[in-house]
């Protein structure tokens, strides 16, 4: 994936560019909105992160400039959280809006979210080591033995299983799993993913679901004991 | 200009002391003149029946003579007062310039008005024909008095009620200006000590004792908003510190984490371990910052946009479905009751994010085993969704500070179970109840603590 980030904040850019090399992305940075208008007219990206405060030309010039010409993907960053802001962003073509401060495994998603649309639907099987999910049936299996879940469990299951190897933040979690879109400060998540953990997990020897500390959670066979901290990439 | 009171009170009491003066002084004028006339007529009579009863008797031309005489006697030589006998024998005729005063105007009650060259002013006089007697044939006798004694006197009331007006207007305008001046004194007293009020005296208020009736409730009316101002006041100081505070505490575990971590050679994973630390103690300051900012957006007067009709008890049996395993895990149960048919306008994410606050709160402060009631009522326009929990009582100075941002009835209790809140939980359901034209409320009673919310159905 090929992706233009326009930040000035040299911190933050910099940081965002290590984390999305490491994930196999290939990375071109503008420090300023002039740089950056001129890059992302230049060149072809799948997606641009455009900041919203830059020295130069603000993101929302480079946003409309770009707009006359081509329809790239573009995540438009602000420490602004008014919602005319947000309003103009998304009106002016932006596709996505990230408030800061938010989580690198946020930013993740709606990239991948923004390349991903229009892929094929998934299989109705999934399959995590030993562990086999149908999602027609809602029934999930380990080593052929059924695993009685309520319904919120395979729920919760399925969404972990149909995103294995990447890190679900429990935010995101709550949000895909009960529609709470928001940061709830309860330990719903935690009482979930330990009730989920006590019925795939506890009876087996391998253990699938994993919590990576201050981050979430991630669904992964782990033999070797070597994780991938991050979806879809290589292990550092 | 700015308008004074004392020049207004001034400007009233001229005013009202020209038109009093105005009126006592035309009434004055008409009694006067009225008197004044009569007087004259009087006089005028007395001394017209005087000459009749000299004149009728006389019936010989001898002795009309003696009445010639008696009469040059009798009139004044200023003139004031002269007589005029008018007769067809010129023998009984009498006066000065009887040719000009052949035919005057006389009113049915022998009343006249007679101009006389020289004189300033006409003459009154009074007119009677006298029948025969003897040798005499019938007279006309007329009697007049000079009226410029009347006039003068006249002119000289009004010049004189004229001059004592302005001169008691002036007076009642110095009067009336130290009177406003020192009737004003409590009002300007009562300002000199509100000037001396600044944040740095913010207890201080305005002695009600000392003031009149009529200030009084002014003063009180601008106590009550010191007080209220104080109270703003003193909540800010107070969020500032409490901002401060929540701010502080995991920046200093930042911070001292860090620094421990730093000073010693350590491996991969014992770094890894401070990381993941402070990880959690970023996205706690990052759930703050988040949280105030919601609040400072919704005092900023943002309402809710994207209403949309739902039924209440939906919304409701969502969240409970959120803590689905909290509750199994604490063994406690939820009911729904009331109106579980009620809808209303509402935004579902913040409306569900304000429920899960409260039912959060309610497992919180409720034992193992409890049974957590949501109560849905519509009234009027408004839906009001209340939870309520068995827990301990909350004095009633709390409740309405329930919903101050970090409030805490009890200082020492803070985590639960893992759940560190920060304290802006109820602050944000007041917040998104105001979004939604609401409001909050809180009551304790019976061991039961009742928490809840209004939704209005339109945008606050």
């Amino acid at each position: 994936m090929k992706i233009l980030i326009v930040e000035d904040e040299h911190k933050m850019a910099e940081y965002l560019c290590k984390g999305l090399t490491e994930q196999g992305c290939t990375v071109d940075l503008a420090a300023n909105g002039i740089d950056g208008q001129h890059l992302a007219i230049e060149h072809d990206y799948d997606v641009i992160v455009l900041d919203v405060m830059l020295p130069g030309l603000d993101g929302f010039s480079v946003l409309r400039a770009l707009r006359t010409i081509k329809q790239t993907p573009v995540i438009m960053l602000t420490a602004r959280d008014r919602v005319e802001d947000r309003i103009k962003g998304l009106h002016d073509g932006a596709d996505d809006y990230l408030i800061k401060p938010f989580s690198f495994l946020e930013l993740l998603a709606r990239l991948q979210a923004l390349t991903r649309r229009g892929r094929v639907q998934e299989a109705p099987q999934l399959r995590i080591g030993d562990l086999q999910i149908d999602l027609l049936s809602r029934k999930a299996y380990r080593n052929n033995v059924r695993i009685d879940l309520t319904a919120k469990e395979f729920a919760l299951l399925a969404i972990m299983a149909r995103r294995q190897g990447e890190i679900l933040s429990k935010t995101a979690i709550a949000e895909l799993v009960w529609d709470m879109n928001f940061d709830s400060n309860t330990n719903v998540v935690e009482v979930a993913i330990k009730r989920l953990r006590a019925k795939i997990d506890a009876p087996f020897d391998d253990k699938l679901l994993h919590t990576i500390r201050g981050m979430g959670y991630v669904l992964e066979p782990r033999t070797d004991s070597i994780r991938a901290p991050y979806p879809d990439g290589d292990a550092p | 200009m700015r308008h004074s009171i004392i020049m207004r009170l001034v400007t009233m009491f001229a005013a009202a002391a020209l038109v009093v003066f105005s009126l006592i002084g035309t009434m004055l004028y008409v009694v006067v003149k009225s008197e004044l006339l009569r007087h004259e007529r009087d006089g005028l009579v007395t001394t017209f029946n005087d000459i009749q009863y000299m004149v009728s008797h006389v019936g010989t031309a001898e002795r009309w003579t003696h009445v010639q005489a008696k009469l040059d006697m009798l009139t004044p030589p200023d003139g004031k007062v002269r007589f005029w006998i008018f007769s067809e024998d010129a023998q009984y005729s009498y006066g000065k310039d009887l040719a000009d005063l052949h035919d005057f105007d006389y009113d049915p009650n022998n009343i006249g008005r007679l101009r006389i060259k020289g004189k300033k002013f006409p003459m009154h006089t009074l007119t009677k024909v006298l029948p025969a007697y003897l040798d005499r044939p019938a007279i006309r006798l007329t009697v007049g008095v000079d009226t410029e004694p009347y006039f003068e006197t006249l002119r000289t009331f009004v010049a004189a009620m004229i001059g004592l007006s302005l001169a008691g207007m002036l007076l009642v305008v110095l009067f009336g200006f130290w009177i406003a001046r020192a009737g004003l004194q409590p009002l300007k007293k009562m300002s000199n000590k509100a000037q001396t009020l600044s944040p740095k005296t913010l207890s201080e208020r305005l002695t009600l004792s000392a003031l009149p009736d009529e200030l009084s409730d002014l003063a009180q009316a601008f106590n009550g908003a010191l007080d209220r101002m104080e109270n703003a006041y003193k909540q800010l100081e107070a969020f500032n510190a409490d901002v401060a505070h929540e701010l502080r505490t995991p920046l200093a575990n930042l911070i001292g984490e860090t620094q421990v971590a730093l000073s010693r050679e350590r491996s991969a994973p014992e770094f890894e371990m401070v990381l993941q630390s402070n990880l959690e103690e970023l996205d706690r300051l990052r759930s703050i910052i988040n949280d105030m900012l919601f609040l400072a957006r919704c005092d900023q007067g943002e309402a809710a946009t994207s209403l949309v009709e739902t039924v209440i008890a939906d919304e409701v049996q969502k969240t409970i479905e959120f803590f689905e395993f909290v509750l199994d895990d604490m063994k406690m149960s939820v009911s729904v009751s009331g109106d579980t048919m009620a809808s209303s306008q509402i935004e579902t994410a913040l409306f569900r994010r304000a429920l899960t606050n409260l039912l959060q709160n309610a497992i919180q402060h409720s034992p193992a085993g409890a049974c957590i009631d949501i109560g849905i009522y519509a009234k009027q326009e408004q839906v009001q969704v209340a939870v309520s929990n068995p827990g301990r009582p909350i004095e009633e100075r709390h409740l309405p500070r329930l919903f101050d941002r970090f409030y805490r009835v009890d200082t020492a209790r803070r985590d639960f179970n893992g759940i560190h809140g920060h304290g802006l939980g109820l602050a944000i359901v007041k917040a998104i109840a105001r979004m939604h034209g609401g409001t909050a409320f809180a009551a304790s009673q019976n061991g039961t603590t009742t928490i809840g919310f209004t939704v209005s159905g339109k945008a606050a």
